[in-house]
């Protein structure tokens, strides 16, 4: 019985020691503070590792490479990548790019279990943003940070395709320790409403500049049996980002609004907190058409474009989805007037979208960095940016789509929006969080007051904990 | 002395004949789940090459007790307590009264088998794509019925309670066939005699159901109850396909996930892994199964020495 136990136990201790064998540091130091960065992106913290060697020998160069893309499900974007991959190919005969398309919503966890398992080489990564501020007590550093902390992203720094980009872009959304881990690829707009100018025109709706307006405008369409307003509320996140005007017309420095609230010199249950929860209200529930809930982010621009709906809410990046479903449609694209003081209207909140990272133990180093050059050639990139509807990064792109028309009036009060600057404290509760789907129908509340109390004291337990 | 295996260097060739079988289980899953306990007390995010710190108890304190997040994993376990409650007791008598049904001697039964075990063999995706059809809140299948009665839902996109509700009733389509194949099992089990006798004695059919079916079913109504608490103390990918990481839905296996996922904020930036946390999240999940599962198992076990000692 004696054997019989040793015999249990070795084989416990060895199958431990097998399922728990990756690379990591021994568990044995006190928990690191997290880096203090300058917001959206940051730029000190802990230096990164070494990175970890090519599981394969590097290729040479002339020798077949099979190149491993991961981007995410954005349709204009799959359609360029597809077109750019071929004519990549073309130009170099010995790569052959194997692209792989995630939704949006798993980009994350795809990049960290392929980067673990050394199956791919260049992947699309948002931009870096939610660095942990000085202000911020125990936050867990953003994935991009604890993947350069882990050596897992390429230093790009000296590669000389970088400077093909705005250095600003490249500071503030690719740069972390001085050291540059990303291209970023543009900016997109997010705060705006995409509206149809042949319904508009047909109703005598005037195009609104104010809040009122805006309500006036939906109450016309609703009278008409026509929808007012569309998103794509199954992937969660469009029915927030729809609201985003509503957000920053409340508080156009996010920035700010972010410290606030972790100083607890903002509340969300304050006085202008409940207007803006007021107004969230009724986009939820009048502006918004019954059954959004159910239409993915991907359909919602064929869902406006079909002309069931008088208004998209949604960012700049579903321009082209909207063209592609029907190149005649009339539409425009305005910021969301969600003030009665126009002034307060005249921002376009926003982010830096996508960027390229490249797999520090990449075996296709040198074709990893062909295709980046490539594709941050002038002439491509500028095919790239008017495909996708994105907001140039390179200084000499410009966006010549209807879009960059549309947007171009507001791009000198772009900011960039909460969403890229906020951190949750750790034990902040699950209505933490200026989102308008909390309201009936898509969540449970129907009084703003109500749901205002209830997300600050969400959010307060979070920081009393931290204290 | 006795020998349990025989003697000299015989003796080893049993530990050596199960040995490849034992490695396997130990690796694949004991192995893990050990290792699950031990990344709970570390700040481990699961990216390679990343640093691991010895935290402690300070996930399961964060867990258990800190803000309101604790009050939402508290909400998360009891909604996992609620899903398995319903989806345990429908489903079990569901699949016994299809099974009843479907073992007469009537005609198109195999039919009726194979069309209600079929969405077992359906995976969590292909199931998920099916209903967010049905559903479809602008002019779906089931919105069409409901409209005829003047009313209009959102399903899965609507109310916490309302998708929540969605979920149990796919969870249900999609495994009770499964319940229904091992009543079926357990009642050809039974023979036509014991049945005839009863009939003869007088029973009507509830009595016979009552005192003869129902008793010989026990090995049946154990496995069902078992498989059917376990299976829905566990299951989360239909909430993660349907719904999403949305407030006031979220079992706590999605939680386990979402946490060591970087799913959690709704956003497709604003993530961290935290996968020391959901290892801590994942161990008090499996307390609750643990603690479930025996308890019942002891219940069952002692009811079926009861009636077929």
């Amino acid at each position: 019985m004696r054997k019989l136990t040793f015999v249990l136990s070795v084989l416990i201790l060895a199958s431990l020691v097998l399922a728990a064998c990756t690379p990591a540091a021994a568990p044995t130091e006190p928990p690191a503070p997290a880096a203090a960065t300058s917001a959206p992106a940051s730029s000190s913290g802990s230096e990164p590792t070494q990175a970890p060697a090519p599981t394969e020998p590097p290729a040479a160069a002339d020798e077949p490479v099979t190149l491993r893309v991961l981007i995410h499900q954005n349709p204009p974007l799959v359609d360029f990548m597809t077109k750019f991959n071929e004519d990549f190919q073309a130009k170099y005969p010995n790569i052959t790019v194997d692209m792989t398309v995630v939704n949006a919503n798993d980009l994350s966890t795809t990049t960290q279990t392929r980067l673990s398992a050394g199956d791919i080489d260049v992947i699309d990564m948002f931009a870096f943003s939610n660095s942990a501020q000085p202000y911020m007590k125990n936050v867990t550093p953003p994935i991009w940070q604890t993947l350069i902390d882990a050596g897992q992203l390429m230093d790009l720094s000296d590669q000389p395709f970088v400077k093909n980009y705005d250095p600003a872009a490249i500071k503030d959304a690719g740069t972390y320790n001085g050291k540059v881990y990303e291209i970023n690829l543009g900016r997109v707009g997010f705060s705006g409403i995409y509206y149809n100018k042949t319904l508009f025109e047909q109703y005598s709706v005037k195009v609104p500049t104010t809040w009122s307006e805006l309500v006036a405008a939906c109450q016309t369409f609703k009278d008409n049996d026509i929808p007012c307003m569309t998103a794509g509320g199954k992937d969660g996140w469009p029915i927030f980002v729809g609201a985003y005007g509503i957000l920053g017309a409340a508080y156009p420095d996010q920035a700010a609004l972010t410290q606030g609230l972790w100083e607890g010199t903002i509340k969300w249950n304050d006085d202008k907190s409940l207007d803006m929860w007021e107004r969230m209200k009724v986009y939820a529930q009048d502006m918004m058409e019954p059954g959004a809930s159910g239409i993915a982010g991907d359909a919602a621009p064929g869902r406006f474009a079909s002309g069931a709906v008088a208004m998209f809410s949604g960012g700049t990046w579903y321009a082209a989805a909207i063209e592609a479903t029907d190149p005649e449609m009339q539409w425009g694209y305005i910021p969301f007037p969600a003030s009665d003081n126009p002034d307060d209207n005249k921002y376009m909140f926003g982010k830096y979208d996508q960027g390229w990272v490249v797999a520090a133990n990449t075996p296709n180093k040198d074709a990893s960095l062909k295709y980046l050059a490539e594709f941050s050639d002038p002439a491509n990139y500028q095919t790239f940016a008017n495909a996708v509807g994105f907001i140039p990064t390179q200084p000499g792109a410009t966006l010549d789509t209807q879009i960059g028309k549309e947007v171009a009036p507001y791009l000198e009060n772009f900011r960039i929006g909460y969403e890229l600057y906020w951190v949750a404290p750790k034990g902040a509760g699950q209505y933490a969080n200026p989102w308008a789907s909390y309201f009936k129908p898509f969540g449970t509340f129907d009084d703003a007051k109500t749901l205002a109390d209830q997300v600050q004291a969400d959010l307060q337990a979070g920081l009393d904990a931290n204290q | 002395m006795s020998y349990y295996f025989g003697r000299g260097n015989s003796r080893w060739i049993p530990y050596l004949l199960i040995l490849p079988g034992m490695l396997l289980y130990f690796i694949v899953a004991l192995g893990p789940s050990l290792a699950t306990a031990v990344y709970s007390f570390t700040d481990a995010t699961g990216i390679t090459g990343g640093a691991v710190h010895w935290i402690g108890l300070e996930n399961y304190r964060e867990f258990l007790t800190m803000g309101m997040a604790a009050r939402d994993n508290y909400a998360a376990l009891l909604r996992t307590l609620k899903f398995c409650f319903f989806v345990s007791i429908i489903q079990f008598a569901l699949g016994l009264f299809v099974a009843m049904l479907l073992n007469q001697r009537l005609k198109g039964t195999k039919f009726f088998r194979a069309l209600f075990f079929m969405p077992v063999i359906l995976g969590v995706t292909v199931i998920s794509l099916i209903w967010m059809l049905f559903l479809y809140p602008l002019g779906g299948p089931v919105e069409k019925v409901v409209e005829l009665f003047g009313s209009h839902l959102e399903f899965l996109g609507g109310q916490p309670n309302e998708a929540f509700a969605c979920v149990i009733f796919i969870q249900i389509w999609a495994n009770m066939g499964f319940t229904m194949v091992i009543f079926l099992a357990g009642l050809q089990t039974i023979s036509d005699e014991v049945i005839e006798a009863a009939r003869i004695d007088g029973a009507s059919g509830w009595q016979v159901f009552r005192y003869v079916t129902w008793p010989l079913l026990t090995p049946s109504v154990n496995t069902n109850l078992v498989l059917n608490i376990i299976g829905s103390l566990q299951a989360w990918q239909l909430f993660l396909i349907l719904i999403g990481y949305r407030n006031g839905t979220q079992v706590l296996g999605y939680v386990v996930y979402a946490q060591a996922f970087g799913q959690v904020s709704g956003s497709t930036t604003a993530n961290s892994f935290r996968q020391g946390y959901g290892a801590a999240a994942s161990i008090v999940l499996f307390v609750l199964v643990l603690v479930i599962g025996l308890t019942t198992d002891y219940f069952l076990r002692r009811r079926e020495e009861r009636l077929l000692a």
